[in-house]
């Protein structure tokens, strides 16, 4: 089997009314093709991003019953499939942020995978520790912060306090900063 | 599972059979042997008779309950359960397979003498010829059958204790005789099952007396059985005593059970420590004449002990066992030299499988939930990298048909497993790592999820599965018998058909092959049914999506409908905005729908596709009058479609607006209704038929129906259409039968108008309606209904209004807009209806008059259309407000009362009913005002209708009152010359005889004889009145000073005598002069006096008649500032008389110049006449007069004016006259001071420089 490592293929944003605020795909590696493409179509993406909000129900009335979860971290969501997982994390407004994580979306390049083997980090390729998605959330929180900033941006139009649906980010900035955070996230990465 | 050989994969549970009963019970002893052996089966038989008492059925039954074989295979609660037994019950017999299998017919046996005997091995063994395992193959499911099936652990024997003593001991022989039998038959068998007896007591309570436990031990002696193998049951009466009983033997026969496996287990370790291959009973002649390597035999042996472990319930050990059996299956010496193309492949294949999931089992067995999945995992990894190098790859349907079998073998595996933590009611999707899993690296999958992940999975392979069959090419598909052989053989080389039909019977050429649509839809709704069960709702729709996919492939159209339309239906993701799920799902259903010939869902799925949120589609024609062609079968009755706000996503949106917030009852108010399309660009226009718009309260709902030349004119510009609809007021139940949708929603009154309804993609309808209100309240937009009805079909969209702060834009015209400025444009408050009721005063005065009585008029006017219930509130507000008084026709006056210094009022005057369009006047009356003052007089009129009794209307109208003084005066005293001497102070009759008292008033009653003065007084007096007024009478009034002197007076105006008056105009003045004269009562009383006179006017208003009544005329009485006469300082008085000289045209003037001493002093005046140029003069151009106190004398002096200013050209012109100024100096001589020389009388002024005398002209002379 050759060596991968975890890649994100999808980013995406969830607002306070369960609404779509944002979807960014990535590409994965596709061994069989040994080219770049996204793992799934954007309505698959939609599907899993939406089927994450019922985790975060299930999860959010797991942790006001038993009293944890107050860092909005909720982890692993579930796994999608023996490929594609989901994690999430909610902040205190309720706005939503789940990765859908590609477990075999990068290929390792032969020699990095000999100095990760020198390093003991071959297990990389094999799994994901409790965690290590946080730097992810970290960064997109970041740049939702940064976006929430910006005196132009009326969050109320994007998850109204009363109601239903709302619009889309269409922030620029916000899309590059996701599209950063996707491209540039690796297991054991720290800093995004 | 099921694809699997029966028994292969099931938990093995120790086997026990018992003997002896009837077999009327739920699980018969019924396996079956092979027919191989069938003739060589070895039958071990009861000789006694069934039993079929109820005791024998209660003890069976409750055996059978406790059946262990299809208990979940977990080790919770294994410390309270004492026994797992698989209990099975043959009548009589049974049958046992062959020990040794026999040679087989036909072969020869190598050279008997010198060889040993063949040695037999069991029919299981792949040393067998008649195993299908010989002479290579490893092991198969035969050999778990026979374990679990075939071969008991523990027989258990069942016999009647017969309690009747007289039978006793031939019955108790009888069984010792089975008994030693049966053990004989066994012994003979080979086997080592146990054999165990039960004993059911008929008798009711067993007493020693009878000898039981002495007739227990004989047989128990007689049989030669172990003691605990020996039970007694008791009657189940009561059933406790069974149940105990039977309980007991349980556990006992379980603990024997296990001990009969462990020697087993034992026994095949044994084997294995021996460590060589035995030789097959004949040496294999066919094939590759090749015999099981040692290799395999260990893989055989471990695998053997690992099921005898499992049966011991000693998971480690087994799954000690099954890994070594599985390394070694795997390795090198045992798959590696196993060509693909022999069926050993597959059979290693399928044992490979069946040791992975007992080892998956046993791992989940001990809770390992990671490691079970890891196990998983790397047994798939394992087989398609094998698979990849020594077989026929990964990249055919056959590796993906495994794929799925495996995936739902787990998702099996995890179900009998019966995970606590797994209950629907816990909501866990997935398991947290173990204890020794965690801190590693896992991947997410490694973390159990729940089945639905598993059947998901399955159906995702089953999917890759259809894709690579579908991929065959045609030469591939053709059945063998068609097809050339090389072909057939090349094909048997690619695909892989491990578990899995043919190519040609995958995906035949001309039949129906394997329906993967059915598996997949059979995986995907066990998914979505265990979503469900966790309330992975959306999860569950994602998985319906992908089932009605494969349901619209296989043409199942009401599948589709009823998978989908709940998830279209119910599921927010419309709400929530996952539009691209929408359209999927919105898509799939309109195919189906079309099919299925659900018109009204066609309808309403082609209503929501109009939106411009999805993506178009081409060649879609985007139509709704389209939306029915083709759908067959055509509906039987027209379909109507009603639509709810939030039901679909509408591509209608709709905003209303009133321009003001408030309005009032009886009056309309201006809104708009805008409303919006946002259909695909190009797609057709939509014609609505009619719209409704309904309020909450208070305003009739509008309906506006589609005209295209409406009525009202339609303004387009850009995107925008905006039309006026007039509406008009329609009883909807008078003679207008037009069964619409309309009508039921409204009963009574709605007013109706039209418009052109046509919505065109993208463009907004702006209707400008005028709203008439008619009750007071708030109110409320709430919704409005578009219909559209055609003739195929009807439907009725509703929406409700929302309110956005930032879209309230009224079109002004259908360029320009504007925000509108409340922040409720919904919302309208209709204030109560207005006053028609008017108070106004018809003959209004813009000013009142001092000291003038003011009566006003008003005129109370009922503009309502019914009579009026009024009442009347005066208040006169202002400084000092008189009292008034008001006079109302047919009723007393009423006198107002004053509640406070600054307001006079009066209240609740009753004015009775007023007709409609009636007026009544009432009188307001005040008394005359002395000062000029300014009110404000407030009348407030209060009604109640009859109609609305409870409702108070009120009117108020405010007057301001001016009262104003209407003339003002200014007033000379210029002195004259009284013509009387001065009395002498020598003269008796002038003394004043002395006053008897020091009263003063002693004069007043005597005839004057003091000094006289003689004055003019002069008044001019000006009218301050907006209007003329007509002045009748005009005088001075001198208040009366009796003390100091006496005053009469003479007046002297212009003012004619019948008393009709003069009518003087504003800002004109007029004059009034009065001569005075003044007398001291004594000569000695010469001091200053002063002189109070006030004028006053007899005034009436022009437009009276003066003479009508006396009353008319008003007196305005004006103060005259104070003059002083008299006093003791001399004064010099100059007054001039002019006599024309005859025949001439000349004048002389005679000025005479009096000095008055008044004082006690004698003095002496110098008199200088400066000669002039402008006259001449006779007279003394310089004397001295002495004037004796209190006398006065006089000097002459004649003058004759030289010249003539007029003829000189400088004069005042028209000949009157001019002045002169005689240079006259009068001196005191004593004080050397210049006395002014004051004008008394006509023709006499005061100038600048000293006085100044009239020089009449010609015509003054004339005149």
């Amino acid at each position: 089997m050759a060596t991968t490592v975890p890649s994100i293929a999808c980013l995406g944003v969830i607002g306070r009314n369960n609404n779509p605020l944002h979807t960014s795909v990535f590409p994965s590696y596709d061994p069989t093709t040994n080219s770049f493409r996204p793992v799934r179509t954007p309505l698959q993406f939609s599907l899993i991003i939406s089927s994450t909000l019922d985790v975060f129900e299930l999860r959010s009335r797991h942790n006001t019953a038993a009293g944890t979860g107050l860092t909005g971290d909720f982890g692993l969501l579930h796994a999608i499939d023996d490929r594609l997982a989901a994690y999430g994390f909610e902040t205190n407004t309720g706005t939503r942020f789940v990765a859908i994580v590609d477990m075999r979306g990068r290929r390792l390049d032969p020699a990095a995978a000999a100095a990760m083997a020198d390093k003991r980090l071959a297990g990389a390729a094999a799994g994901l520790r409790e965690g290590e998605m946080r730097p992810v959330f970290k960064a997109m929180q970041v740049a939702y912060i940064r976006l929430l900033q910006n005196p132009f941006f009326e969050p109320d139009e994007h998850s109204p306090p009363a109601g239903q649906g709302g619009a889309k980010i269409t922030s620029r900035k916000f899309g590059q900063d996701v599209r950063r955070i996707g491209e540039n996230w690796a297991p054991g990465v720290a800093v995004l | 599972m099921d694809e699997y050989p029966a028994g292969s994969l099931d938990h093995t549970v120790p086997f026990l059979l018992t003997l002896g009963t009837c077999t009327a019970t739920p699980a018969p002893h019924d396996a079956v042997l092979s027919a191989a052996l069938q003739d060589q089966a070895i039958l071990i038989r009861s000789e006694l008779a069934a039993l079929d008492s109820d005791q024998a059925h209660a003890l069976l039954r409750y055996m059978h309950d406790r059946d262990a074989s299809r208990l979940p295979c977990n080790g919770r609660d294994e410390a309270a359960r004492k026994y797992r037994l698989r209990i099975r019950t043959a009548e009589r017999s049974l049958l046992l397979p062959p020990r040794h299998a026999r040679i087989p017919d036909g072969i020869e046996l190598p050279a008997p003498a010198p060889a040993p005997p063949a040695v037999l091995h069991s029919p299981y063994s792949p040393l067998s010829p008649v195993s299908p395992l010989y002479p290579d193959g490893l092991i198969d499911t035969q050999w778990i059958r026979k374990h679990q099936d075939l071969v008991p652990s523990v027989l258990l024997c069942f016999y009647t204790l017969v309690s009747d003593p007289t039978l006793a001991t031939l019955w108790d022989n009888k069984i010792k005789t089975d008994v030693n039998n049966l053990r004989a038959q066994l012994g003979q068998s080979g086997y080592k099952t146990r054999l165990a007896v039960v004993l059911l007591s008929d008798q009711v309570i067993p007493s020693p007396a009878d000898g039981v436990p002495e007739r227990l031990e004989a047989i128990r002696r007689g049989c030669g059985l172990d003691p605990k193998l020996l039970f007694l049951v008791p009657p189940g009466d009561p059933p406790q005593e069974l149940e105990r009983a039977a309980e007991n033997m349980l556990t006992t026969l379980y603990s024997v059970a296990v001990e009969y496996y462990r020697d087993l287990g034992r026994h095949s370790r044994k084997k294995r420590s021996r460590g060589i291959a035995p030789q097959p009973t004949v040496p294999p002649t066919s094939g590759t004449s090749q015999t099981l390597s040692l290799a395999g035999w260990n893989v055989r042996y471990d695998f053997k002990s690992a099921v005898f472990a499992e049966y011991r319930l000693e998971m480690d050990v087994a799954l000690r066992s099954f890994e070594q059996a599985y390394e070694n299956l795997l390795s090198s010496e045992v798959m590696e030299l196993i060509p693909s193309w022999s069926p050993r492949w597959n059979e290693a294949r399928f044992l490979a499988d069946v040791i992975a999931v007992r080892c998956i089992r046993c791992l989940l067995w001990n809770g390992q939930h990671s490691a079970a999945t890891r196990r998983w995992q790397l047994h798939r990894e394992r087989i398609a990298d094998f698979v990849d190098r020594r077989g026929r790859g990964t990249s055919n349907y056959g590796w993906e048909a495994w794929e799925a079998r495996w995936a739902v073998v787990m998702a099996h595996l995890v179900e009998q497993a019966d995970i606590p933590e797994f209950a629907p009611a816990t909501l866990r999707l997935y398991l947290p790592p173990e204890k020794s899993a965690r801190g590693e690296r896992l991947q997410p999958w490694e973390l159990l999820h729940h089945t639905g992940y598993w059947y998901r999975l399955a159906a995702k392979h089953l999917h890759l599965r259809r894709a690579f069959a579908r991929a065959m090419p045609e030469s591939d598909r053709r059945s063998p018998s068609d097809s050339p052989a090389s072909q057939v053989a090349k094909s048997a080389f690619m695909y892989d058909t491990y578990m899995c039909p043919d190519p040609y019977e995958e995906y035949p050429l001309r039949r129906t092959g394997v329906d993967h649509g059915q598996l997949i839809v059979d995986r995907l709704t066990r998914a979505r049914s265990e979503f469900l069960k966790r309330r992975q709702t959306r999860f569950a729709a994602e998985a319906a999506l992908e089932c009605a996919r494969e349901l619209g492939l296989a043409q199942d159209w009401k599948g589709v409908i009823e998978l989908l339309r709940p998830i279209w239906k119910e599921l927010p993701f419309r709400a929530e905005g996952w539009i691209s799920i929408m359209e999927e799902l919105n898509w799939a259903l309109r195919t189906a729908a079309a099919e299925v010939g659900d018109a009204e869902l066609v309808l309403l799925l082609d209503w929501e596709l109009l939106s411009q949120n999805f993506t178009k589609r081409p060649n879609w024609h985007y139509d709704i009058t389209k939306s029915l062609r083709g759908i067959i079968p055509k509906p039987k009755s027209k379909p109507s479609v009603s639509i709810s706000d939030g039901q679909l996503l509408s591509f209608i949106s709709a905003s209303f607006l009133f321009k003001d917030a408030e309005g009032k009852a009886g009056q309309s108010v201006r809104s708009q209704l805008c409303i919006k399309s946002s259909a695909h660009p190009g797609a057709a226009p939509l014609v609505l038929s009619s719209l409704q718009v309904s309020f909450n309260r208070s305003v009739d709902s509008i309906t506006v129906q589609h005209q295209v030349n409406g009525k009202g004119t339609q303004q387009r510009r850009g995107n925008v259409a905006l039309s006026t609809v007039i509406l008009a007021r329609q009883l909807d139940d008078d003679a207008k039968p037009e069964p619409t949708a309309l009508d039921e929603a409204d009963s009574g009154v709605s007013l109706s108008g039209s418009a052109d309804l046509t919505l065109i993609p993208g463009h907004s309808l702006v209707l400008n309606m005028e709203i008439p209100l008619r009750e007071p309240g708030e109110t409320r937009a709430d919704s409005l209904v578009l219909n559209l009805e055609s003739e195929e079909f009807d439907l009725r969209q509703s929406l409700v209004f929302r309110e956005r702060s930032n879209a309230n834009l009224w079109y002004i015209s259908a360029a320009a807009t504007k925000l509108v400025a409340h922040p409720h444009p919904l919302a309208l408050r209709v204030l109560p209806r207005p006053p028609k009721m008017e108070v106004r005063c018809p003959v209004w005065k813009e000013q009142c008059y001092t000291d003038e009585p003011v009566s006003l008029e008003f005129e109370v006017e009922n503009g309502e259309d019914i009579e009026a219930l009024s009442k009347l509130d005066v208040r006169l507000f202002g400084e000092t407000p008189p009292t008034f008084t008001l006079d109302i026709p047919g009723r007393a006056s009423e006198t107002s009362s004053s509640a406070r210094s600054e307001e006079s009022r009066l209240s609740s005057i009753q004015l009775g009913a007023i007709p409609s369009t009636k007026t009544l006047s009432v009188r307001l009356s005040l008394p005359p005002i002395e000062r000029s003052s300014r009110y404000d007089l407030t009348l407030k009129v209060t009604y109640f209708l009859p109609t609305d009794p409870g409702t108070p209307i009120s009117q108020t109208a405010v007057f301001q009152l001016n009262v104003v003084n209407p003339f003002e005066a200014n007033y000379d005293l210029l002195p004259r010359v009284h013509p009387s001497p001065w009395p002498s102070l020598f003269d008796p009759d002038g003394v004043a005889p002395l006053p008897d008292n020091d009263d003063e008033t002693a004069y007043s009653h005597l005839p004057p004889k003091g000094i006289s003065q003689s004055w003019s007084l002069i008044t001019r007096y000006a009218s301050f009145a907006s209007e003329p007024l007509r002045v009748t009478d005009i005088d001075i009034a001198i208040q009366p000073s009796p003390a100091a002197f006496r005053c009469t007076s003479t007046k002297r105006t212009k003012l004619p005598a019948s008393g009709a008056g003069t009518l003087i105009h504003p800002k004109t003045i007029e004059e009034a002069a009065f001569d005075l004269v003044a007398q001291k009562p004594t000569v000695d009383d010469r001091s200053a006096s002063p002189l109070d006179v006030s004028l006053t006017i007899k005034w009436t208003r022009p437009d009276t008649d003066p003479s009508s009544s006396s009353s008319q005329i008003n007196t305005t009485t004006l103060p005259i500032p104070r003059f002083t006469l008299f006093g003791t300082e001399p004064r010099v008085l100059a007054s001039v008389t002019h006599s024309p000289l005859p025949a001439t045209r000349l004048v002389t003037l005679t000025l005479r110049i009096t000095i008055e001493n008044a004082s006690n002093h004698f003095l002496t005046f110098g008199l200088a006449m400066e000669p002039s140029e402008a006259f001449a003069f006779s007279g003394p151009k310089q004397t001295t007069l002495n004037l004796l106190p209190v006398s006065r004398r006089g000097v002459e002096y004649r003058l004759l004016p030289l010249d003539d200013p007029d003829e000189a050209g400088e004069g005042e012109g028209e000949g009157e006259g001019w002045w002169i100024r005689p240079g006259l100096v009068v001196r005191d001589k004593y004080f050397q001071k210049v006395l002014r020389v004051v004008a008394a009388g006509e023709g006499v002024r005061a100038g600048k420089e000293g006085f100044e005398v009239w020089v009449p002209g010609k015509r003054g002379v004339e005149g």
